[in-house]
């Protein structure tokens, strides 16, 4: 019983570790932007559509360069609709949902409804009787790393600082120089990245499909939502949380009430207020 | 008042009636023309719900469906499973979402806008799951079928007249709402919930009953859905289908009151000559983000004039109005 949860355990750390790197961009673009872009979970379903079809590192490099075009594009648009002294995040949320459907209708016409996994590991490693992927291995390392590398960006960096300088204030980081716009717009960017390279560890770990874009949003915006968004990097230990608590309940729970589970999840945190920035005192109160 | 006016403000009831006595004119006698006309209809009853929530209170609701889903579901259980009157049913579908979206709103409306529209967002998925989960009560991932057609509507040329009176009927509502100083303390609490406490306005309560209003016209849209596709399954009314009745809404003009009924007609005749069902999402994605950046405040919500030597196509209307505002000398 106790081996059986912690494999499950094992299993949700490394679909955990994917929500983590999708809650990244999430909350950093809700710090920034006080928006949040639907479309992450298109581009990782993107990056790994195309590293599917193309196999090899050359796929994986062209995967994850779809999902960086894609977040370009949603970051002009972004661009275009928002403004520093404009704020309207419904709009953008809006356009980022009307992205996300196309990039899932796009992906539905030309690849097809057929799921893609690509499992490079016969031999499992036996730890304390516990079954672990040398997946669970690549995912964790390539999570520790991309996480140490946006600590090292984000504190570590005038650009980093420019970009904290916007989440805390975009008016007065715009009076101080900053090019809040172009921050913004390099946000989308690193979370193109981030979600691409979380697509192609998703094609690697449980496979991915045309219609997973929405559930990996929703899982990477549940991860940056569990422990506040006040950090980003808290984050990443979010992503854990909710893999985990998916795993645990696929397991013990049937069928679909695994997937309706990170859901419930999300909305009691929701409804709970501690995403609240400005709530019907029209954020003067 | 110019033709402009007369179709967006002063009698916008009067103008869809003329429009629908047009319609009814040419699709008569013609079954796949009817058919048509009933689902613009019942999606314009849909995109009505996303105009107040999103367009008067400023709720961003992606729960349009599900609200309709809770209304089909209430109707088929209560006449396939219990063979109860489809027109308790409809009381059912009334209710159900009724009761549902005002629960929802008192809970998350003290939310910012963001985390609301993403808590409708989660709704949505959470009622998908139940009715997937539901077994023989719901019919699984099966569905229920065999819902009756309605005794007053038994043929399509006469589900049509029903549909298009309901919709009369909830743009008679919908005028006369946003013509109150119910309806403009809306638009207040919309824009400043501060200033409209200060009014000695209820605002999470006026803000949930908005919210109620919108799931009840859901509601009446999801009970004629059931009764006239005599089926409802767990893919019927799902969360895509809000995003494409929100996008209904905002071509048309969220801000409008005839507005989402524009868009609705539009983009389901649209529909009808798109190659294939698997690229409809690129299409529908393209123009909200086509829209949003051209014209954000729709087709009828936006004062459309000739490109001038200066430039713009448009010139964007006051936020806050039920007609364009009006031309400055």
């Amino acid at each position: 019983m106790i081996l059986e949860i912690a494999e499950f355990l094992v299993q949700g750390m490394l679909l955990g570790v994917i929500y983590g790197l999708i809650a990244f961009p999430i909350s950093l673009l809700f710090l920034t932007t006080d928006s949040v872009d639907f479309a992450v979970g298109g581009y990782a379903v993107l990056a790994g559509c195309a590293a599917a079809a193309m196999g090899g590192s050359g796929g994986i490099a062209a995967g994850i360069v779809l999902a960086v075009l894609a977040s370009i594009i949603v970051g002009a648009i972004s661009i275009r609709l928002n403004r520093p002294s404009h704020h309207d995040p419904l709009t953008v949320v809006l356009a980022t949902f009307g992205v996300a459907v196309f990039i899932e209708s796009a992906v539905l016409t030309f690849i097809g409804k057929d799921p893609m996994i690509q499992q490079p590991f016969e031999v499992f490693w036996n730890v304390a009787g516990i079954r672990i992927s040398p997946q669970a291995g690549i995912n964790i390392a390539v999570g520790l790393a991309l996480l140490s590398g946006l600590y090292g960006l984000l504190y570590g960096t005038s650009f980093g600082r420019d970009m904290r300088a916007s989440a805390a204030n975009a008016v007065g980081a715009s009076l101080a120089g900053i090019r809040v716009r172009a921050i913004w717009f390099g946000t989308y960017i690193v979370g193109g990245f981030l979600a691409g390279v979380a697509g192609i560890l998703v094609l690697y770990t449980v496979g991915t499909d045309y219609s997973s874009g929405a559930g990996l949003t929703m899982s990477g915006f549940g991860a940056a939502v569990v422990l506040g968004l006040s950090s980003p990097l808290r984050g990443f230990l979010g992503g854990l949380a909710i893999g985990m608590v998916q795993a645990v309940s696929s397991g013990y729970l049937p069928g679909g009430w695994a997937t309706a589970t990170p859901l419930l999840f999300i909305f009691i945190i929701l409804a709970s207020g501690r995403m609240n920035i400005t709530a019907v005192s029209g954020g003067r109160a | 008042m110019n033709s402009y006016s007369l179709f967006t403000w002063r009698h916008p009831a009067l103008s869809l009636l003329m429009i629908v006595s047009v319609g009814t004119a040419a699709s008569y006698g013609h079954p796949f023309l009817l058919d048509n006309s009933i689902m613009i209809g019942i999606f314009s009853l849909m995109a009505l719900s996303v105009g107040i929530s999103y367009g008067q209170a400023g709720i961003l609701s992606l729960a349009t469906a599900t609200f309709a889903a809770i209304g089909a579901f209430a109707t088929a259980i209560l006449t396939v499973n219990y063979r109860l009157s489809p027109y308790l049913g409809l009381l059912a579908a009334i209710l159900l979402p009724t009761v549902c979206a005002y629960l929802l709103a008192r809970c998350i409306l003290r939310l910012s806008p963001l985390p609301l529209s993403i808590a409708t967002f989660v709704l949505g998925g959470l009622v998908e799951v139940l009715i997937k989960q539901g077994g023989d009560f719901t019919g699984g991932y099966i569905g229920l079928s065999g819902i009756p057609r309605l005794s007053i509507a038994p043929s399509a040329q006469a589900m049509h007249f029903l549909t298009w009176a309901v919709v009369l009927l909830v743009v008679v509502l919908c005028v006369s709402l946003m013509n109150s100083s119910t309806g403009r303390a809306i638009n207040t609490a919309r824009h400043d919930p501060l200033r409209a406490v200060a009014d000695g306005v209820d605002v999470p309560h006026l803000l949930s009953n908005t919210f109620a209003f919108s799931g009840a016209i859901a509601g009446v849209a999801g009970w004629l859905y059931a009764h006239h596709i005599t089926y409802i399954g767990p893919d019927s009314l799902t969360t895509q289908v809000s995003i494409t009745v929100l996008l209904m809404a905002v071509v048309g003009g969220v801000k409008v009151i005839l507005g989402p009924i524009f868009g609705a007609a539009i983009l389901m005749v649209v529909v009808l000559y798109l190659p294939a069902a698997e690229s409809q999402g690129m299409f529908f994605g393209s123009i909200l983000v086509f829209m949003l950046l051209v014209a954000p405040n729709g087709l009828l919500g936006s004062r459309w004039r000739l490109p001038t030597l200066r430039g713009g196509l448009e010139r964007p209307t006051s936020p806050m109005l039920l007609m364009p505002a009006k031309e400055e000398n």
